[in-house]
Formats: structure tokens, sequence, C-alpha cells
């Protein structure tokens, strides 16, 4: 700010007309500040009362007996005590969402080998991306709808085609089995999914520079070496990310499961999002489906703080020599 | 860069391509000709395609009930979105006391998913009076944080003299928003339409809870419906799952770098 001496009012009148410059800027800044909270007040609202509240109020109730009949009673850990030794059905979507998690990875490889074809610079790599894409922003429902109908035991194509490479002799009611229901539920959720993984992946190796490669070139390592000492480090926090979106998309899974078994057969198919839908909504148990709701939810936030540890670290620094 | 062939990587990328597109063939096909379950083998090609089953959706399900009720949701959430997502981002970037804490309120809330909240968000909802409404369907997907983030993004992006110069000319604040800084963000806001629909067109886990009345059902409703009533056999099944993934997938192809810029944006931000 230059100084402006000259305009300068007499001292006096010039701390007179300070002191109303300062109370009318800060009556301006308590008005911005209004503004500012006015403007943030209705996101606030709402992720106050369909998140925070919920996530409190779905933690109080899974200490309670609480039906929409019956006033509140304190339970205690009878719901906790309840799911961990007598619901063998709590330990089988349990189990089944591990898996489900599990099986993440194997979309993730897939998904950067595809991403690696992707990024060479071929014809038409463009079309080939949105191709991979395409199922992502796909209905979930639909999808469920597609896939059951592929899986379908006496006209699906998958049985067709399997039966036509000579793998059966005789259609898999992949849907209805207990061996086969969750890996099949899982080939579809990994189909919808695996586009997004790429664009994950994409951007990661996009982000590195080439000449390392060139570099790399020039001291005489091969494309597996680079493969393995650039590409994968480099990667390594688009990598996790996927992984994040992994276990969250066992939650989303809910559509999928929901459409293609309801679940079934049994438990074979149930997660612990569907097994929660289910309790609170068709057996009108909702105290109980809370306590199930903090286990999956305490599930999800160990694994997304684990990967995001996992993907720290040393992630995007590269190391001298490598 | 070293040369290699590229028919290889062409050869597998095609058939990388077959395998993801082959499904949604499939529906097509069944959606033409319907499908005899007792006949094998199944045909591989539509014989004698025919638009009946099309038709059949309009007669078979209240089919334009589900459609306006999507459109009002879709409709409703994306707008909700624009504004109130527009205005936490705007606040975002001024300085004001809490900012901080709000902006790690708003990673928090990130980091619940919405399928965890359900049962007491039903609750709610219910004491609200909205269940089998649509301001109930709409309300919790009325602001999105990753949304509120690519604003904030992009408002930081506008060169700040241009507010400052509007600001000495008189303009008022909410006129600056919607006159200066708006246009301006264009990108930003074309990103949150496409989000905000694609996931409210897409929703069901909601609208499955909360909504009891046949005439309130939106089209993933209407659709897991039509499945569990209705013989599979039925090519009209498929004709409306084909009728429902089109505006979708054309509202995706039309705005694909959008929508993949703010998800990879909100994803790497997650």
């Amino acid at each position: 700010m230059a100084p402006r001496t000259d305009t300068a009012p007499a001292p006096k009148t010039r701390r007179r007309v300070l002191e109303g410059a300062r109370t009318f800027a800060s009556r301006k800044r308590t008005r911005e500040i209004g503004l500012v909270w006015l403007f943030l007040a209705p996101s606030l609202a709402i992720f106050t009362i369909y998140r925070i509240v919920p996530l409190i109020w779905n933690g109080v109730l899974s200490f309670q007996f609480w039906s929409p009949y019956k006033p509140a009673e304190f339970a205690g850990l009878y719901h906790y005590e309840e799911m961990l030794f007598y619901d063998e059905a709590f330990w089988e979507t349990l189990w089944n969402t591990l898996i489900f998690m599990a099986s993440a990875p194997v979309g993730i490889a897939l998904a950067l080998g595809v991403a690696l074809l992707v990024d060479t610079p071929i014809r038409g790599r463009n079309t080939y991306r949105t191709i991979v894409f395409m199922s992502y922003p796909v209905m979930t429902v639909a999808v469920g709808i597609i896939w059951q109908w592929l899986f379908n035991e006496k006209v699906g194509l998958i049985n067709y085609v399997l039966i036509s490479l000579g793998v059966i002799d005789q259609g898999i009611p992949f849907l209805e089995s207990f061996t086969f229901a969750l890996p099949a539920v899982i080939v579809a959720s990994i189909w919808q999914v695996i586009g997004f993984y790429m664009i994950i992946l994409l951007t990661g190796l996009q982000s590195i520079p080439p000449s390392l490669y060139e570099a790399a070139a020039i001291d005489g390592a091969g494309a597996v070496q680079r493969f393995r000492r650039i590409t994968l480090p480099l990667i390594r926090p688009s990598l996790f990310l996927c992984f994040v979106v992994g276990i969250i998309n066992s939650f989303t899974a809910f559509d999928l499961i929901f459409v293609m078994t309801g679940g079934g057969p049994g438990h074979a198919t149930d997660l612990l999002v569907t097994y929660i839908y289910s309790t609170a909504f068709r057996l009108s148990k909702f105290d109980y489906a809370a306590a199930i709701t903090v286990v999956n939810f305490l599930l999800f936030v160990a694994l997304a703080f684990l990967a995001n540890r996992l993907a720290g670290g040393e992630a995007g620094a590269v190391k001298p020599g490598g | 860069m070293h040369r290699y062939p590229r028919w290889p990587v062409h050869v597998a990328l095609l058939a990388v391509s077959t395998i993801m597109l082959v499904p949604f063939y499939w529906v097509l096909k069944t959606s033409l000709t319907g499908e005899n379950i007792f006949a094998f083998p199944p045909a591989l090609w539509p014989e004698n395609p025919h638009p009946f089953f099309y038709v059949d959706v309009w007669y078979a399900i209240p089919f334009f009930r589900y459609l306006v009720n999507s459109v009002i949701v879709s409709v409703v959430v994306v707008a909700a979105n624009v504004v109130l997502n527009g205005m936490a981002g705007y606040a975002l970037t001024r300085d004001f006391p809490g900012k901080a804490t709000t902006i790690l309120l708003f990673l928090s809330c990130m980091m619940i998913p919405f399928q965890v909240t359900i049962i007491p968000a039903y609750l709610i909802t219910s004491e609200l009076g909205l269940l089998n409404s649509h301001a109930g369907m709409a309300l919790p997907l009325s602001s999105t944080i990753v949304c509120i983030f690519i604003f904030k993004a992009a408002f930081e992006a506008i060169p700040k003299s241009l507010i400052d110069a509007a600001r000495i000319d008189g303009v008022p604040d909410w006129m600056i928003v919607f006159r200066i800084i708006m246009p301006l963000t264009k990108p930003a806001i074309a990103t949150n339409v496409i989000l905000s629909f694609i996931w409210s067109w897409n929703s069901f886990l909601w609208p499955l809870v909360i909504i009891r009345d046949e005439t309130m059902q939106t089209l993933p409703l209407g659709l897991s419906r039509f499945l569990s009533v209705v013989e599979d056999t039925t090519g009209a099944l498929y004709a409306f799952c084909v009728m429902v993934l089109v505006p979708g997938l054309v509202i995706f192809l039309l705005a694909q770098k959008e929508f993949v810029s703010g998800l990879t944006s909100g994803a790497t931000k997650g």
C-alpha cells in the first residue's frame, strides 16, 4: 500500500475516520460470517440429519430394546451377545462380506491390466475406455437383472457358453447353488465396478513422468523390471484407493444381491448390508439390526483406515537406484 | 518408447470390450425376441425382432407412473445439489471462525456410508412425516460432499480481483454468486448435475426402505418388483430393463468427461 501522506487528514480527524472504518469493517465482517453460515446451513443440516444423528442414534439403538410399538429400554450388550454367540447367520454374512471384499483385488488386478492396455498410444483407446467404463454408471438394479438372466440355468448365455466349450454337460443353476451363488454375484459386481477401477488406475499411470521409464530403459531395465520397480510403486496410492472403492462396493452391492438372489439360497449370498436390511425392515428387529450395523461400520472404518495407512508412507517417493 | 506391434493390444482390448458389451447385447436381444426357456440352445442372434414387448411394458405395469416419480426425484435432487453445494462450496472459500472444523466435519461425513445409517434415517424420515413422498426420497441426496469440494476448487480458481472489482462496484453478494461466479464455474456445475442425476436415478435402497405406496415407486423399485412378480420368460421385463438403462447411458455418453473428472476428483479427495 502506498502511503498517501498528501491526502491524509489531520491526526484527530484521521483517527475518527479510522475508527469509523473499523466499526464499518467489523460490521461488514459479522455480516459476511453470517452469510457464510447461512450458505453452509442447508448442507450442514442435511448431513447432520442424515449422517451424524443416524450414526449416533444407531449406536444408541444397538444398546436398547426397542421396536416401533414399545418404548426403549436399556439392553446393555444383549444384542451383541446374541449376535456373537447365538446367531450363525451373522457369522455367515460377515464371512460373505469378507469374501466379497477380498474379491476386490481380483477386480483391481484385472482393471490394472486393462488400464495398462488403454494407456498405450493406440488408435481408438478412448473408445475402449468408454466401453470398459460404461457399465459403471448403469443402474445396479438393471445390472442385477441382466446378470441373473445371463446366469439362468436353462437359457443363460453363460451356461450355453460353458456347455459349448465342453466344460460342463448340464446347465448349472448358479444363483440357486450354495457353491456358485456368491461367486456369481461377485462376477457381476466386478463387471460393474471394473471400469471405475480402471479410471482411477489410469489417472495414477498418467501421473508417472515418462522420463523415468526412459531413464530405466537406458539403464537396461526390461519391461517387467520397469513395471515392478517404477509403475507399481508409483501407482500404489491409486491401488489402495481402488481397494477403498472395493470395500465401499460391499455396501453398494446391496442392489445387486437384492435383485439377483435376495441373499439366498439360505444366507449364501447375504452380506452384512442385506442381512441388516432384512432384519430391520422384514423382521422389524430394528435394535438388533442396529447392532449388526455397528459391526459393519467398524469393519469398514478399520479397513479404510488400514488401506489409507498402506497407501501413505513412502507412496509417491521415488527411491533412487530403484 | 519402444515400438511394439499393436495388434496384440487390439486383440486383448477387443476381447475385454466384448465381455463388457455382451451383457448389454443379451438383454437387448431378449427384449426384442423374448425367450422360450424350454428351447435349448438359446438363439445367439435375434430372430424376428419385434417391438411388441416395448409396448407391452406400458400395459403390464404403471411404467409412466414410475418414470414420472423417478424424474421428479431426480430433478429435485439435481436442482438442490447445484444450489446447496454451490452455496456451501462458496462459503468454504471464505475465511471464517470454525472453517477447519467444518471441513473436518464434511470429510468425516464422507466416511459414513449411507447404508449404515438407514435404520435411524428411516425413523427420522418417519418423524418428519416424509415416508412415501418424493421429498423423503430426495432429501438425503440433496447435498453431496464430493460436489461441495468440486465447487470449492472451482471457486478458488476464479481470480479474486474479479470478485473484488464487482464488490467495489457495489454488487450484492448474492448477485456476485449468481451473475459472476456461477457462469465461471460451468464445468463444476456440469459435473455436479451429472453425478447427482446418476446417483438419484439409480438410487434403490433408500426408496426401497421408505416407499410402501405403489404409486410412489420409482423405476428401480418397479424394475425389481417386476422381476419378482412376472415370470422372467417374458420379454417385457427385459424391454423394461432396456428402457430404464437408456436414459442413464445416454446422459453418461453425452457428459462422459464431466462424469469421469468428477468421480476421480472426488475419489482422490476421499
